[in-house]
């Protein structure tokens, strides 16, 4: 990925031991892999900790979708704290209070309402990359 | 009553979204954590180090904790050392993968067959390693293992533990003119007061002692510790009865 191109970052949480954590991973992947693999790249969280030089580069010149599992909201902060700049924070929690039916369970793997609440990040996501995307279009046609 | 957080080993993953390797760091952490050593272990987000409080940061003084890498750049084991404590062990899943001569991990999102075998191999060095650190006594002031001690058990239910959004509370009292900070001790001050433990010489000194438990009071100092926690519990006590 190169400063030069028109792109967004995923950056989930790293979310290890609850079940929102894997939503939010599983979305990343959804929207990164799936859905808009062409205009998305993923940044792992462990980099930006480490003040990994690339990673944090890469925060600062491309806005940054961040999703986070739990209200302690490491994705964003992380994201702030690298320079970077958050064009949506999205909470899993948020989602799943709009989507009740969607109950998540499970952590090394999710149950079937924990997948498709990935999906219903994934779709918010997206959404908001389509959305960047296309303002960064009509600011450079003017 | 609140409990104390008994003897267990931290675990932290560097959890690498990019790489296969990543993904085998958690299913293993997760592997000995609900499966394997389900009541020896408890884990905190990587990035919580920074993001969280100091209770987080304290997290790796208070558990001998060890880190599981992915690759080289070995995130997790830098960022603990860097912003919690050394990690009393170490691992690298390619290094693991190397040394069984296992075909590469493939899959981020969905690990490959030689993905699941290395999340096998990790999960079991890493058990015991937990096995071995348990061995011996952690001192939680040091973050450091005392040379020659035998270790101190707890009796507690096995269930696996996620320490996000609940770090070990920390409180800072002068002991003697100097700021120290001593985990747990808010812990410790709940449950004295809560089995009815008012303050005078006897509970202070055994305030001393539970104290001990989980920090390291350096020898020749117990009488500076007995003014501070005097102090402080007196102080607690009184916003309590207020």
């Amino acid at each position: 990925m190169t400063p030069s191109e028109r792109k967004v970052l995923v950056v989930p949480c790293s979310g290890i031991g609850k079940t929102y954590g894997t939503v939010s991973r599983e979305a990343a992947y959804e929207v990164t892999e799936d859905l808009r693999p062409g205009t998305t790249g993923l940044v792992a969280l462990s980099l930006l900790v480490l003040g990994d030089e690339d990673a944090r580069a890469a925060v600062r010149a491309h806005p940054a979708v961040t999703i986070d599992g739990c209200k302690l909201a490491c994705a964003a902060k992380m994201v702030h704290e690298s320079g970077g700049h958050v064009a949506q924070g999205i909470a899993v929690l948020d989602v799943y209070r709009r989507n009740r039916e969607l109950k998540p369970q499970g952590i090394a793997e999710l149950n079937e309402g924990g997948i498709l609440l990935a999906h219903a990040v994934a779709e918010e996501i997206t959404a908001v990359v389509d959305d960047v995307l296309a303002g960064e279009e009509g600011s450079t046609h003017a | 009553m609140p409990e104390l957080p008994g003897r267990k080993v931290g675990i932290v993953a560097c959890s690498g979204e990019e790489l296969a390797e990543g993904t085998v760091t958690r299913l293993a952490a997760l592997r000995v954590l609900q499966e394997l050593r389900p009541g020896e272990t408890v884990t905190i987000c990587l990035p919580l180090f920074l993001a969280g409080g100091e209770g987080d940061r304290a997290f790796a003084r208070f558990y001998p904790t060890i880190a599981i890498d992915g690759c080289d750049k070995r995130c997790a084991a830098s960022a603990t050392e860097q912003y919690s404590g050394k990690p009393a062990a170490s691992v690298v899943v390619a290094d693991l993968v190397s040394e069984h001569g296992l075909g590469r991990p493939e899959g981020a999102r969905r690990l490959s067959e030689s993905g699941r075998q290395a999340v096998e191999v990790t999960a079991d060095r890493v058990a015991d390693l937990v096995d071995e650190l348990l061995g011996g006594q952690w001192n939680r002031r040091s973050g450091a293992f005392v040379e020659g001690a035998p270790a101190t058990m707890t009796d507690q239910a096995p269930q696996a533990g996620c320490a996000c959004g609940s770090a070990i509370p920390v409180q800072t009292v002068d002991v003697d003119g100097q700021a120290v900070s001593l985990a747990a001790l808010p812990l410790i001050f709940e449950q004295f007061h809560g089995a009815g433990k008012a303050p005078g010489a006897d509970v202070t000194r055994e305030l001393l002692e539970t104290v001990k438990i989980y920090n390291d009071v350096p020898a020749g100092i117990d009488e500076a510790y007995t003014v501070a926690l005097a102090r402080e519990y007196a102080a607690f006590c009184r916003q309590k009865g207020a």
